[in-house]
């Protein structure tokens, strides 16, 4: 007997999967999911035990080609400068983001039209608010209302804001004497009690999973509830294609199990939540004679345009302790001072800062953001001066799109299934090197205000590709994007998209609060049109 | 033969441990009151590093290898220059079995990355001090799309009493183990 097909398959279990999955399967319809990584324990994550450090440096890795865990998918990276970070299992790359949870702002969505670079969007900050205020309950964030850099809320965050920490409140004070903008960091991390969940508990250890629950990830947030109104998710399912008919419909999802046997999954709808380098991925090993360039590939923009905010870190010492082990990593405090353009500055568009803590002492041995390595009697000194002394400015840059950085399947390097793996081609702007050289100085500045006696600064840290944006633009017209403005296919009019590879331009924000707005929006239109929904026969 | 198969230290030869033990005491040696990484990195320690990280033993007995000689300088300036992720790996090893050690942990004043409890009570120093309202009093950041200038925004507050009076009484959350500091000179 064929095998009943599910309204919806969706390909991926992380931010946006979880946001789509939970909204679908809340509207009643009958929402498949499938996942190569596996439920997580968060008893087994590392972060409240003595060897956290070494983990984090292997199997908590950020890097898959790091992990090479067997969920996991080798990423050919020989022609970039930024790896690009992710992680595979139920609750995607939440298990390890950070938990910032910044918008996007406003103008980030008109960037041709007021700034003459790149392209504008196909919709814009104010009609995406009331998904940011869901999903900001959805996830649960901390923040304190009245960011002057966004237009006034009418819903505030449902948790008072999280401790901005020693480190944060000189730094708070240098911008106050500098008339710098500054604000305590909105976070998708608990400050109370909230939706089930405990509260952080400061531990800083947020990249390696969250000990509490506190923060924010889809396998607590979303797919349990999904999960128990109907949905169901199937862990260790490596898709290696998605199918289509003779009319170029898709019509669900070839994938493979742990022990290689091939399984296909029939769905009315398909739905991409797989992040910007295993999206592209998929469409390209995708192709048909239907959909001979790759599926939803007639632009000929699938792949392209990767974008993945070039990063540099600026240290701050600082004299007295901080104790800037601990606090929500997640950022403390941002600033937006320089994030519009001004064009006297040499560049267009800008950065966004946020503060983290700064890590334990095997970190500041061997640092793994700006630092050096000192060895010797004088070691000893050096710990002493930077362990729980330090302030860490992260530096996100603006990346605009560019067609030649972007995403091919690799014609010798698999994944353990067998699936040729993606191979990213990506090199960094003039634009945006001009821009990090101009917020490194001003980073400089800050730090120096706040009494800081020694600055270290990493000018482009190369395991920094966590936001991973751009390969499948939306737009309004099929020549030139691959979504529509609902992240639907212009092609395949039953295939969606709803990761960051929608975006049009990077932001030059943590984009994850802006990827779960946009994809609760266009659940909301597939609920919306369900009934004209095109479907396979 | 299983105790091989699990102790990842029964591996390593005497030879590699003396030369282990050297480039620790070069790395890190006695000072003040700091002892140094080859006192402190003791079986124990090596164990517990090499479980959590069994990947690490490979690299690090080609970093011990005899044919990189006696002399603890040439073997780490030859690693740097040839193998630099296999010195690495050499450094890791010392680095994290010396930190993971309580004496040396109670030394430095690392507790480990801890558990605090949150208060949700009380603002905290930033709003007492006004930093907030030096922000909002600077006006509106954000760039309209409309005009591509800084917007202006007619009516917003320009104070914290003002934009979080209806809010007095909500609760910001603090940390009890790690509050922020009082003003300069303040406890």
């Amino acid at each position: 007997m064929a095998q009943e097909p599910a309204d919806v398959l969706i390909i991926g279990a992380g931010a946006s999967g979880g946001v789509v999955g939970l909204r679908l399967a809340e509207a009643g319809f009958k929402v498949v999911c499938l996942e190569q990584g596996e439920w997580l324990d968060r008893a087994d994550y590392p972060g409240n035990k003595l060897d956290w450090e070494l983990k984090a440096r292997k199997d908590w890795a950020t890097s898959p080609n790091i992990r090479g865990l067997a969920q996991d998918y080798p990423i050919v990276e020989d022609d970039t400068p930024v790896s690009p970070l992710m992680y595979n299992a139920v609750g995607g790359s939440t298990i390890i983001f950070a938990g910032a949870w910044p918008r996007a702002l406003p103008s980030d969505f008109r960037v041709r039209s007021i700034d003459g670079v790149a392209d504008d969007w196909p919709i814009d900050y104010f009609e995406l608010l009331p998904y940011f205020y869901r999903t900001d309950r959805q996830f649960g964030v901390s923040g304190l209302p009245g960011d002057p850099a966004y237009p006034p809320d009418t819903e505030d965050a449902p948790m008072p804001p999280l401790p901005i920490g020693a480190a944060g409140l000189k730094i708070a004070r240098a911008h106050t004497k500098l008339g710098w903008h500054w604000w305590p960091e909105f976070n998708s991390i608990n400050s109370t009690p909230y939706d089930g969940r405990r509260p952080c508990v400061q531990r800083s250890t947020c990249q390696s999973g969250c000990n509490e629950g506190a923060k924010a990830s889809s396998d607590l947030t979303h797919w349990p509830k999904a999960i128990a109104l109907g949905a169901r998710l199937v862990t260790g399912a490596r898709v290696r294609r998605i199918e289509t008919d003779a009319k170029g419909l898709a019509t669900g999802a070839t994938w493979i199990d742990h022990d290689g046997e091939e399984h296909v999954e029939p769905a009315r709808v398909v739905v991409v939540a797989a992040n910007a380098i295993g999206t592209p991925r998929l469409l390209l090993l995708s192709s048909s004679p239907a959909h001979p360039d790759g599926l939803a590939n007639s632009s000929g923009l699938v792949g392209k345009r990767l974008m993945m905010h070039p990063f540099a870190n600026v240290a701050g010492l600082f004299e007295e302790p901080l104790m800037s082990w601990q606090g929500q990593f997640g950022d403390l405090i941002e600033s937006l001072e320089f994030y519009e353009t001004d064009e006297r500055r040499g560049f267009v568009r800008g950065a966004r800062w946020g503060l983290a803590p700064t890590g334990g002492p095997i970190n500041t041995a061997l640092p793994s953001r700006a630092g050096e390595q000192i060895w010797g009697a004088e070691h000893h000194e050096h710990v002493r001066t930077h362990l729980g002394h330090g302030a860490n400015w992260g530096l996100f840059a603006e990346d605009l799109p560019d067609e030649a950085n972007h995403i091919t399947i690799s014609s010798s390097v698999t994944d353990s299934s067998g699936i040729p793996a993606p191979e990213v081609h990506y090199s960094m702007a003039d634009n945006a090197r001009r821009m990090l050289d101009f917020h490194i100085e001003r980073a400089k500045e800050s730090m120096e205000a706040a009494g800081a006696f020694k600055i270290e600064v990493d000018r482009l840290m190369r395991y920094s590709g966590w936001h991973l944006l751009g390969t499948a633009r939306m737009g309004d017209d099929p020549k030139t994007s691959v979504l529509d403005r609902w992240n639907r296919s212009h092609d395949v009019p039953n295939l969606y998209v709803v990761d960051g590879s929608c975006f049009v331009t990077s932001s030059g924000v943590n984009p994850t609060s802006t990827i779960a707005a946009i994809a609760l929006r266009a659940a909301d239109h597939m609920v919306e049109t369900r009934f004209e929904q095109q479907v396979p026969a | 033969m299983s105790a091989v198969a699990s102790d990842p230290l029964a591996t390593l030869l005497a030879d590699e441990l003396a030369t282990l033990r050297a480039v620790a005491d070069r790395l890190i040696p006695a000072a003040g009151d700091m002892p140094s990484a080859a006192a402190v990195v003791s079986d124990a320690r090596l164990r517990f590093v090499l479980s959590a990280r069994p990947d690490l033993l490979g690299p690090l007995h080609r970093a011990l290898r005899a044919e990189l000689g006696t002399d603890v300088a040439r073997r780490l300036e030859a690693l740097g220059r040839d193998e630099p992720s296999t010195l690495g790996v050499l450094q890791l090893v010392i680095v994290a079995g010396y930190y993971t050690d309580q004496q040396v942990r109670d030394l430095i004043g690392y507790p480990g990355q801890m558990a605090l409890d949150l208060r949700t009570f009380g603002f905290p120093a930033y709003l007492e001090e006004g930093l907030i309202d030096a922000v909002l009093a600077r006006g509106a950041v954000w760039r309209d799309p409309s005009t591509g200038k800084r917007a202006v925004v007619e009516g917003t507050p320009r104070t914290y009493a003002e934009r979080f009076a209806a809010m007095a009484d909500a609760p910001v959350a603090e940390s009890a183990g790690a509050p922020d500091p009082a003003p300069e000179g303040g406890t």
